[in-house]
């Protein structure tokens, strides 16, 4: 079968042949790197409660995004999951940690918001995800943020990292912007398209207190938790790679590249 | 202290951080520990717009200019950055 990345109406893309092999090479490259920094794996439901979404403030920043299911029994009302990492907090909710801890997990995202060939509604996310005392996440983020851009530069994408924000809604919209472009608190890897633009690749996102706060999530010693994240969109990275090498070159490429460190 | 920075440390203190234990000196990072929300940010940028009489562009908010209420008073009150 040929190698192929085709995006269906809806925002849902199909991988076939090398092209599938290559999202499947890039996510081994983000685990092991990530396994090799300490990280415990996890893996978690592609579903995700009503109610973890909503202490994660998801539906105040992203209102209408979320993809709403029908659970068998009834009852609870549940979503397919926008991000893996809230998972993660959920998991930690009411814990004391005793010491910095590193995450990864793998799963498919859904967001609902604009579908076209970059943005997917259905898509594939790796995530890393910190938590620990603030100077730990920050150094994380950076040490990171140097790793990736650099495994960007050996794939020979033209990608850079430049400070972000997430699409707020609602009436605190500009002052949640701002205050994330004050404190740079998100920086995306894009990569240039032909149209419409860049394509963010990975996100390297700090949250401070937010989520250990919402989760109650503490460290040892009466000290705060903070979290932060780099997250992988799988099928962009292979959009990129694709359309830079080809499906066989990229792959191999991709295979042949030493471990993340 | 300059009174451009005066009034913005009296605005800081009795404004956006009124009802708090906490106050803020000129040189106070602002934006660490939660000090300023999102909401504060935007009271914060008005008052500064009044004082000045110009239209700050979002892009000029960052953390080199907005770090403390020194910062600020000589980029944006005392001078206009341009």
């Amino acid at each position: 079968m040929d190698a192929d990345l085709r995006v269906l109406p809806e925002g849902l893309a199909r991988l076939t042949g090398a092209a599938a092999a290559l999202l499947w090479a890039l996510d081994d490259k983000f685990r092991s790197a990530a396994l090799l920094t300490g990280a415990q794996e996890r893996c978690f439901p592609t579903i995700i409660s009503e109610d973890v979404l909503e202490r994660s403030g998801y539906f105040q920043a992203f209102p209408g995004c979320a993809s709403q299911l029908s659970a068998p029994s009834g009852g609870r009302k549940y979503f397919l999951s926008p991000a893996v990492c809230y998972h993660c907090y959920d998991m930690l909710k009411e814990r004391t940690l005793p010491n910095n801890i590193i995450f990864t997990c793998c799963g498919k995202c859904f967001r609902n918001d604009k579908c076209d060939d970059t943005h997917l509604w259905d898509f594939t996310m790796r995530e890393i995800v910190f938590v620990g005392t603030r100077e730990f996440v920050e150094r994380q983020r950076l040490r990171w943020m140097d790793v990736v851009a650099s495994f960007a530069r050996d794939l020979d994408l033209d990608a850079c990292l430049v400070p972000a924000n997430d699409p707020f809604f609602g009436p605190e919209a500009r002052g949640r912007k701002l205050l994330q472009q004050i404190k740079q608190l998100k920086f995306e890897l894009s990569v240039p398209l032909p149209s419409p633009g860049d394509m963010p690749i990975a996100s390297f996102n700090l949250h401070e207190r937010f989520f250990s706060d919402r989760f109650h999530v503490s460290l040892a010693g009466d000290r705060p938790a903070y979290t932060g994240c780099v997250a992988f969109g799988l099928e962009r990275w292979s959009m990129a790679l694709l359309a830079r090498h080809g499906a066989p070159a990229a792959l191999e490429l991709v295979e042949e590249h030493d471990d993340l460190r | 202290m300059n009174s451009a920075a005066q009034n913005l440390l009296r605005f800081v203190n009795e404004e956006l951080l009124a009802g708090s234990e906490r106050r803020a000196g000129v040189d106070t990072p602002l934006f660490e520990d939660g000090w300023i929300d999102s909401l504060k940010i935007l009271h914060l940028i008005a008052f500064v717009e009044i004082e000045s009489g110009r239209r700050i562009p979002d892009e000029m908010i960052v953390m080199d200019r907005f770090r403390t209420v020194g910062e600020i008073a000589r980029n944006f009150l005392e001078t206009w950055l341009q």
